[in-house]
């Protein structure tokens, strides 16, 4: 899920004082929707076949192009390098290593790879997401803090209201959640009405975050309430030696006691 | 046979000779976004042909995408107020596909008042 796995390559590249028309005959000839320009060997743009559509055929490279394209590592997940383009509204993004431009990836085929690891009821991604990220802190040495979400009473809601119902809690809950978290927590629908959220903060942000889950919410006149189960990262031992499975493992089974004291 | 015997070609040339002006443009050029010619074309232009004299200014405007103008000016008077006064006299004459050139001469009368020893 590195944005190394998506990306073309090799790049191709024009120089900035070729005329649009050369450009768009070179792109056609090479099937590809974007060159790099350069300008005595350094990168100065992109320029895709939009840009020449919406430019006069008599303009040079220079000013028909994207300048000061925006780029990415090859390093990077691809879900960042997805939200890099929707921030910036554009459809490439440059990959480059020690400065060189080493591939491009589209929107196009990030979306349709990321899309197969989406839940479509709430948005957000799936568990496959999760453990990308949580084996890459890992595997970095990165401690963090696992959230394991469990909403309780769920099935009552389902059984009371009805499944579409249900759903809508799901939805809200999920909205809650986008609200709530910030860049440096990671969220997933990790299975039924249980959700994950990996968070990098600080002590103090993170137990604001925990305490702001372990609030019960009033959705269509319904309290919900979610048993949190949390592993921090700081406080076990071999934490590095653990696999990210073991970790849900623990953090689920928490959230299972803490659901049957709630209950008890 | 008849039309063969009378059919002739003949070319006519006709030759006009000038200076060529140097630099080709006066003090000004003003670039439409959609114009045969961007603002990178013509800094590369007027650095080849007159090196150090002139400065390309890029605008946010709905017409014109950039100004060339001749360095001497914006050392006379503040960019700015010099862009204001450009955009509003061009605007009504430019479409986005033009480049407009222009003169521009700024003339300064200064009349002081001194105090006789």
């Amino acid at each position: 899920m590195k944005v190394a796995e998506f990306m073309s390559s090799p790049v191709y590249t024009v120089s900035s004082e070729r005329g649009v028309q050369f450009v768009s005959d070179m792109m056609n000839e090479l099937k590809i929707g974007s060159l790099v320009v350069t300008d005595h060997g350094s990168i100065v743009g992109i320029i895709t076949s939009r840009d020449i559509r919406s430019s006069h055929p008599n303009r040079i490279a220079a000013d028909a192009m994207t300048p000061n394209p925006i780029s990415i590592s090859p390093d990077r997940f691809a879900w960042d390098a997805l939200e890099v383009m929707e921030q910036h509204c554009i459809e490439r993004l440059l990959v480059t290593h020690e400065e060189q431009a080493i591939g491009i990836v589209t929107r196009v085929a990030l979306q349709g790879k990321l899309n197969q690891i989406v839940d479509p009821l709430t948005g957000l991604y799936r568990a496959p997401y999760i453990q990308h990220i949580g084996e890459h802190f890992l595997n970095r040495h990165q401690h963090f803090r696992l959230l394991f979400i469990d909403l309780n009473n769920f099935g009552e809601i389902n059984k009371f209201h009805g499944h579409p119902v249900g759903d809508d809690f799901l939805v809200e809950f999920s909205n809650r959640l986008r609200t709530i978290t910030n860049e440096q927590d990671y969220v997933c629908r990790y299975a039924g009405d249980e959700f994950i959220v990996i968070t990098c903060r600080n002590e103090n942000d993170a137990m604001q975050l925990e305490a702001a889950l372990s609030q019960p919410v009033v959705i269509q006149n319904v309290t919900l309430s979610a048993s949190v189960g949390i592993i921090n990262g700081y406080l076990v031992p071999d934490f590095f030696s653990l696999s990210f499975r073991e970790l849900i493992s623990r953090a689920s089974l928490l959230s299972t006691s803490l659901k049957q004291k709630s209950l008890a | 046979m008849q039309d063969k015997l009378n059919y002739f070609r003949k070319a006519m040339l006709s030759l006009k000779i000038s200076e060529f002006e140097v630099p080709p443009m006066q003090d000004l050029l003003i670039i439409g976004k959609k114009a045969p010619i961007g603002p990178e074309a013509v800094k590369r232009m007027a650095q080849a042909i007159s090196p150090e004299q002139f400065t390309i200014v890029k605008l946010e405007h709905a017409k014109i995408e950039a100004v060339l103008i001749r360095n001497s000016l914006l050392q006379m008077l503040d960019e700015r107020l010099l862009m204001q006064i450009i955009l509003e006299e061009a605007d009504r004459l430019i479409s986005d596909n033009m480049v407009l050139r222009s003169e521009l001469k700024i003339s300064v009368s200064v009349q002081r008042e001194v105090e006789l020893s």
